[in-house]
């Protein structure tokens, strides 16, 4: 499935000690303790991984398929890592992965879609158990964001779903912070004046 | 109903500049004092205040849309890891 290339297992971590065992990766065991190091570090992980992948593309196997590639390019570019936010580095690379399985297949959904007004289809498995979840105001919020374009939704999708930082969705998606926060500002008050004009919510300004 | 000109008050953040960073506020992604500015701010003024409280009703609710992630799922994850590292075929890292 993958085509592992040789690791360079030392890591060395700023402004503290080596992530790799006590020898810093550099004794006998080095090749056990770095492994483990590798293991130690994306291992409690792999759940927000997975979840994101679930928000970057549609079939669940395919999410998968996503974070095995990005664990194996993490696995062979754990030498030029810095031992610092572990998670904000495996995102990268989970989106240089997305952006390359994609360039294969069809154009990327990663690239900055600012001109897209392609309708979202984030969190959308399809699977009829998960249309109906939740009360009526829940299934009205759903709704709301799955009429918002494609870059508000994932945004949205990123932050309040999978629960992301604002730093952790720029740099997974390649855009500048304050994008981040422009779009999700857009995002919220799109679902906000749709909720109000359903009667669920206050009506208000634009903001 | 009346809506107190909040930027007429000397020391407390306008509509305007509170809306400006009412969504990194409810995401907890700003700095500690202008979370308390915008804080106080959503105490006094009561159109904020339902504006934020809509918001933080909006992101519970798609919070309550994150998948959990089903355990054979990780576990299989958990397995390519194990994998990864035990198949390396280097046979020992790379020392620059």
């Amino acid at each position: 499935m993958h085509d592992v290339g040789p690791a360079v297992a030392t890591v060395s971590r700023r402004g503290g000690g080596p992530v790799t065992g006590e020898d810093g990766g550099r004794g006998p065991d080095s090749r056990v303790t770095d492994h483990e190091a590798f293991t130690r570090l994306v291992t409690p992980e792999l759940d927000i991984l997975y979840r994101v992948a679930r928000t970057l593309v549609r079939r669940p196997a395919d999410a998968e398929d996503l974070v095995q590639d990005t664990l194996v390019r993490a696995f062979r570019g754990i030498g030029g890592f810095d031992g610092d936010h572990p998670r904000a580095w495996l995102l990268t690379i989970m989106r240089n992965t997305e952006v390359n399985r994609n360039r294969r297949r069809r154009p990327s959904l990663l690239f900055d879609p600012d001109s897209s007004d392609a309708v979202a289809d984030v969190g959308s498995s399809g699977q009829p158990e998960e249309e109906f979840v939740g009360g009526e105001f829940e299934r009205a919020v759903r709704t709301a964001m799955l009429a918002l374009p494609e870059h508000y939704a994932r945004v949205v999708g990123l932050v309040d779903i999978d629960g992301l930082s604002y730093a952790e969705t720029a740099g997974l998606l390649g855009i500048p912070l304050g994008t981040v926060m422009s779009r999700l500002h857009r995002a919220r008050a799109r679902i906000r004046k749709q909720l109000a004009a359903a009667g669920m919510a206050p009506p208000g300004g634009t903001t | 109903m009346i809506i107190w000109p909040m930027s007429r008050i000397r020391g407390v953040m306008s509509c305007r500049q509170a809306a400006r960073v009412l969504q990194s506020y409810l995401d907890g992604e700003t700095d500690v004092g202008t979370g308390r500015a915008v804080a106080a701010h959503l105490e006094v003024c009561r159109q904020c205040g339902m504006k934020a409280a809509t918001y933080e009703a909006i992101k519970e609710a798609l919070a309550h849309q994150a998948r959990e992630t089903d355990r054979e799922t990780l576990d299989r994850l958990a397995d390519f890891v194990e994998e990864l590292v035990h198949d390396d075929p280097a046979g020992g890292p790379e020392v620059a």
